[in-house]
C-alpha cells in the first residue's frame, strides 16, 4: 500500500522536475573549479549522458504504477534484499539534504547575514521544509510553477542586464583541460543535477495519469538543463577564469551588475532565488526521505516523522562538513562516487529484472 | 539549550497525543526511534560533544581504502 495519498498530474510532474533541476544552480560551482571556462559544455555532456539513466527511472516508475522506489525495491529484488536496497538509497536522501540544508546555511552566512549563528539558518530552513513536506505532495506539485517561473525570471533578467558586461572571447579556448578533469566534471554534473532526479521514482507513484509522464518529465529536465547552461555561460562569460577563484561565482558576477550607477547591488536577486529553488528542492528531497523511511517502516503514515527527521538533519547538516571547502572536495570525490550505483546501477537494473521476470504482472498473479 | 529542550518538547505535544489517541503503535514505535537519535545528536551539538560525520567514513572508505578517487 502506497503512503500517500494525494495526487499529482503529469503536467505538474514537469514543473517539479525542471524546480528540482533548477535547485542545483548553486551547486554548479562545484564543478566550475574543475572544469572552469568548458562548464557549459559538461552541462550538455552531463544531460547527454544522464537522458538514457532518467528515461530508466521514469520506464520504472511507469511500469510500477501507483507504487513508490522502497515498494519496488520489494517486488524486484525481495524483501530483505530489496529492503538493503532501499536503506541504500534512504540513507543517500538523508545525505544528500543534509548536504543542500548546509547549502543554504553557508550561502547566507557567507554572503547575507555573517555575523548570525549557522544553526539558526538551518533550523529556520528546515522547520520551513518540514512544514512544506507535512503538507503534501500535492501542495508542493500545485505551486510548483511559481517556483520553476520564479528561478527562469531571475536567471533570464540578470543575464540581460549582465550582456554589457560580458566577453565571448572568455569561453576559449575550447577542449584544452585534461580528459580526467573533463570526466570528473561530467560525473559531478551527471551525478548532482542530473542523477538526483531519482528522487522522483518515490514521487511518481503519485501519478493520476502515466500517459504523458515521459514527455512531461524529460521536458522539466530540459527546462532545468536550460537554467543550469545560462547561469555557466553567463558566470564564465561575465568572470572568465576568475570564476573559478570565487565561492560563489553567480554572486560575484551579479555584483557587477551597474545600469546606469541606479541598478547595482543586485546580488540580493541571487540570494532570493537561490533560497527559493533550494527550498524546492530540499522539500522534494525530504518528501522522499520520509515517504521512504514511512514505507520502509511499514508505517500508515509519513507525518510522525516529518519533525524527528527534521532535527536530525539540521544537526547532520552542521556538522558534516568543518567548512565549506571541505564540502567541495568531499563532495567532488566520495559524495558523487557513493551515489553512482544508486543512479546509474540500480534503476537500469530493475527495469532490465522486472522486463525479464514480466513485473509486476507476475506479482499481482501471484496475489501479491 | 533551553532552545533544544524546548524544540523538542513541542515535538511530544505536536505528535504523541495523536498517535496514542490512534492507537498507532507501530507509527510510535518509529516516531520515538528517531525522536531519540535527533534528540541525543541535538545534545551532543549543544554541549560540543564532537559528532563523527558520515561522510568522513564514506571518503576513508572510497578513497583511502578502496583507492577510488579523482587526482
Amino acid at each position: 500500500m502506497n503512503i500517500e495519498k494525494g495526487k499529482i498530474s503529469s503536467q505538474q510532474l514537469l514543473f517539479l522536475v525542471a524546480g528540482f533541476v533548477q535547485g542545483s544552480v548553486l551547486l554548479i560551482d562545484f564543478t566550475v573549479g574543475i572544469t572552469e571556462q568548458q562548464t557549459w559544455i559538461v552541462v550538455f555532456i552531463g544531460l547527454a549522458i544522464t537522458t538514457p539513466f532518467f528515461l530508466s527511472f521514469v520506464m520504472l516508475a511507469k511500469r510500477f504504477q501507483g507504487m513508490n522506489l522502497i515498494q519496488i525495491n520489494d517486488v524486484v529484488y525481495g524483501r530483505l534484499m530489496g529492503k538493503v536496497v532501499s536503506a541504500y538509497y534512504i540513507f543517500f536522501f538523508l545525505m544528500t539534504l543534509s548536504f543542500n540544508i548546509r547549502d543554504v546555511g553557508e550561502l547566507y552566512i557567507t554572503f547575507l547575514m555573517p555575523d548570525t549563528p549557522f544553526i539558526f539558518f538551518l533550523t529556520v530552513f528546515t522547520a520551513t521544509c518540514a512544514y512544506a513536506v507535512a503538507k503534501g505532495i500535492e501542495v508542493l506539485a500545485r505551486v510548483s510553477h511559481l517556483f520553476v517561473v520564479t528561478g527562469l525570471f531571475v536567471i533570464i533578467s540578470t543575464f540581460i542586464l549582465l550582456i554589457d558586461q560580458m566577453d565571448f572571447s572568455n569561453f576559449l579556448p575550447f577542449f584544452e583541460l585534461p580528459f580526467v578533469r573533463m570526466f570528473q566534471g561530467i560525473h559531478i554534473m551527471s551525478a548532482i543535477p542530473f542523477g538526483e532526479t531519482l528522487v522522483f521514482l518515490v514521487i511518481m507513484g503519485c501519478l493520476n495519469n502515466t500517459k504523458h509522464m515521459i514527455k512531461n518529465s524529460y521536458i522539466g529536465l530540459l527546462i532545468g538543463t536550460i537554467s543550469l547552461l545560462i547561469v555557466s555561460a553567463r558566470n564564465t562569460a561575465v568572470l572568465g577564469r576568475t570564476q573559478t577563484i570565487w565561492t560563489s561565482a553567480s554572486f560575484q558576477s551579479i555584483r557587477l551588475i551597474d545600469i546606469g550607477t541606479v541598478l547595482t547591488r543586485m546580488d540580493f536577486l541571487i540570494g532570493i532565488a537561490q533560497t527559493v529553488l533550494i527550498f524546492f528542492k530540499c522539500c522534494l528531497f525530504f518528501y522522499a526521505l520520509v515517504v521512504s523511511l514511512s514505507q520502509l517502516f511499514g508505517l500508515k503514515s509519513y507525518l510522525p516523522l516529518v519533525l524527528p527527521l527534521a532535527g536530525i538533519e539540521v544537526i547532520i547538516a552542521a556538522t558534516v562538513f568543518q567548512s565549506p571547502v571541505d564540502h567541495a572536495s568531499i563532495t567532488q570525490n566520495a559524495g558523487i562516487i557513493y551515489s553512482a550505483p544508486l543512479m546509474f546501477i540500480f534503476p537500469p537494473l530493475s527495469l532490465l529484472i522486472a522486463k525479464i521476470r514480466g513485473l509486476p504482472r507476475f506479482e499481482r498473479g501471484k496475489g501479491k | 539549550m533551553i532552545f533544544l529542550l524546548l524544540i523538542y518538547a513541542f515535538i511530544i505535544i505536536i505528535n504523541v497525543p495523536e498517535l496514542i489517541k490512534k492507537k498507532e503503535w507501530r507509527e510510535l514505535i518509529a516516531f520515538s526511534i528517531l525522536y531519540i537519535i535527533g534528540f541525543a545528536l541535538g545534545l551532543m551539538y549543544v554541549l560540543g560533544i564532537p559528532i563523527p560525520s558520515p561522510m568522513k567514513g564514506l571518503q576513508h572508505l572510497i578513497v583511502e581504502v578502496l583507492g577510488i578517487k579523482y587526482p
